[in-house]
Order: structure tokens, then sequence, then C-alpha cells
């Protein structure tokens, strides 16, 4: 989880780089469409793998390698 | 406008739009059948909340197709904001993601592992074989108006009136496509509550607040293609009254039907789909 983490915010910093870039410098309608498409999804992402609840150290592995249960 | 603002602000509005019409469409739902229900802006900020909320991972799950596929689902909707409300661009291209949306669905219930998610993947492939029919419909605004491309069907409304008049049935199926897109339609069958919540059922916390967006912008994309191909350019105000009575309209049929088995769901949908394309045909060659 903690990995997911650090690349929800090495995510975060490369799409708002992409999405400043286009926003600032207005590349052709292709890049601006490609940027859109790959970069707005992961900047929401990694917007929620920096905002969510973390577990505690000690319920980490219980927590996040949640077996499924009730079948 | 620069390009990515007018993009961001579209999808700002997609989302905002298509929470809270989900919203009205479950407090039409709750009002139907006697209950208060919860409040409109209820999916909006649920969305909002899972972003908040811990996310674990099963251990069955395929890593890292569970989480990619949750970006896939919101690229193709944002994909969908492209080529709709921005650039007015073709109907075709809607088509093909809606199709590819079909395939997501699939992959989602899969990634996961759990026995729902592979139910609602089976699931997945036989509303794909009715869904797509009905979305082929669009084949008949070709015949009539010469061309798939949105911004040109509405030029030709701006001289012809609006095309629910002449393709009173085109109008109809595709609003049993929208109808099938919705939550507790008759034609849910990927998400009926016999498999729980079908191919959502294993992603939680985060990842299900990000599949309620990427559906939120969905919701809002259908609504803006039917009134648009079929009214013509219309106000924003215009707009949002289209949108609550599509929601409103869904909310009732919802509220009062049951949902189909997979079997019957199908096959009604393939049968509107045919009377639709058949009846739509002899409108236009015989009657008018």
């Amino acid at each position: 989880m903690r990995t997911l983490v650090k690349y929800g915010y090495l995510l975060f910093v490369i799409s708002t780089g992409f999405i400043l870039y286009s926003l600032l410098f207005n590349p052709v309608a292709w890049i601006v469409y490609t940027i859109a498409i790959v970069f707005i999804p992961l900047f929401i992402l990694s917007f929620g793998l920096i905002t969510m609840a973390k577990p505690k150290k000690d319920e980490e592995e219980g927590r996040v390698q949640e077996p499924f249960i009730g079948y | 406008m620069n390009l990515m603002a007018d993009i961001i602000l579209n999808v700002m509005v997609a989302f905002l739009f298509g929470s809270i019409l989900l919203g009205f469409h479950r407090k039409v739902m709750a009002r139907v059948q006697l209950r208060p229900g919860p409040p409109i802006i209820q999916h909006f900020l649920h969305s909002l909340k899972f972003f908040f909320k811990e996310t674990g991972i099963p251990r069955t799950s395929s890593m890292p197709f569970y989480i990619s596929i949750t970006v896939i689902l919101c690229s193709i909707w944002v994909a969908a904001v492209i080529i709709g409300p921005v650039n007015h661009g073709s109907l075709l291209l809607l088509f093909a993601i809606y199709a590819v949306y079909k395939i997501v669905e699939h992959n989602s219930g899969s990634s996961s592992g759990s026995p729902y998610g592979k139910m609602s993947c089976v699931r997945a492939v036989f509303s794909a074989s009715s869904e797509l029919p009905l979305f082929a419909i669009i084949a008949i605004i070709y015949l009539q108006v010469g061309s798939m491309n949105i911004g040109s069907i509405v030029a030709y409304q701006d001289i012809n009136g609006p095309l629910i008049f002449k393709l009173p049935l085109v109008a109809i199926v595709l609003f049993i496509l929208i109808l099938s897109k919705s939550p507790y339609s008759p034609f849910g069958i990927t998400k009926g509550k016999d498999i729980i919540s079908g191919y959502e059922t294993e992603h939680f916390g985060l990842l299900r607040g990000y599949i309620m967006l990427s559906e939120s912008i969905s919701w809002y994309i259908l609504s803006w293609v039917f009134l648009t191909i079929f009214f013509g350019n219309l106000s924003f105000l215009s707009y949002t009254i289209g949108m609550l009575v599509i929601a409103f309209l869904i909310g009732l049929i919802n509220a009062t039907t049951p949902i189909l088995n997979p079997n019957h769901s199908v096959m009604s949908q393939i049968s509107i789909a045919i009377l639709g394309f058949v009846g739509s045909l002899l409108l236009m060659f015989v009657v008018f």
C-alpha cells in the first residue's frame, strides 16, 4: 500500500506537469487530447491515492491484504 | 478558450451534473416507492467521500489490472466528453467508446477475482450483444441526415426542425439504451442485486469513488447526446430541463419495474432494436 501511495505522489507530479504544460503552452490539438485522455484520469487517481485513509502500521497486513469473505 | 481549459471545464460540468442527475434519479425512485430517499446530492457526496476512505486490494485480484481498469473507464468517458460537448465530433466514435465501455465492464468484473465480478463479466458480454444493436440505430440518423457528425446533425436540425419528430422510433431505442445504463434498470443485468454490485463488488474505497465519478460523466454524456441529436442546439437551461426530464422518466420506470433476468433483458433489448430499426426504415421510405 505504501508503494501505491509513493506511485500516487509520482503520478500526481507527472500528470499535473502535463496538464499545466497544455494549459500554459497550448500545444496542437492532438497533443492536448492525448494529455487529457491519459493524464486527467491519472491526476484524479493519484489525488485519490494521496488523500485516501491509510491503515495503521500494526493493522496494515490484515486490512490491505483483505481476503474474500462471505462465500 | 484554451483547449485544455475547455476540456477540464466540460469534464467538471459532466461530473457535477451527472452526479446530481443520478441523485435526482434515486430521489424519484424513492418517492415513487413512498420512501423519503437520500438527498439529491448524495451521489455526489458519496463519490467524493470514497476518495478519503481506506482502500484495500483483494488477494485474488489481478494487479495492476484491478486498478488500471478504473483508469481506463475514466479515460473513455473523458474521451467521450472531448468527442461530444467539446468537439461535436462523430457519433461513430461515441459508438466505439460505448463498445469499449462494455469491454471495460467485462474486464472490471474479471480483474477482481470475485465470483460476483466474474458473473457480472459474463453478463457484460450478454448485455453488449443487446446494447450495441441499440446504439447501432444511429445508422438511421446517418440515412436521414447524411452525416454522423454531431455538428452536422445540429446544423441539419437548425434548418429542418428537431429530429425527434422525424425519427421518433430511433429516439425511443436510444432512450432504452440510456435506461439500460441507469442504476436499478430493468435491463441492468451487470449490476443486478442478485450478484451484489456486479463488476463493482470488489472495487471499494477510493476505486469505488473513482468508478462513481466515471459513471456520473457517462450519465451526463448519454443524456447530452440524446438531447443534442434529437433536439439540436439547446440553451444551457434547455439542456438542464431536458436532462432532468430524462432522469425523472427513467427513475419512474426503474421504480416500478423489476430487474429482468439476463435472457429476458437481452431478448427484450434486441427486439426493441429490431423493431426500432425496421419501423424507422418504414417510416422514412414508406410513410414520409
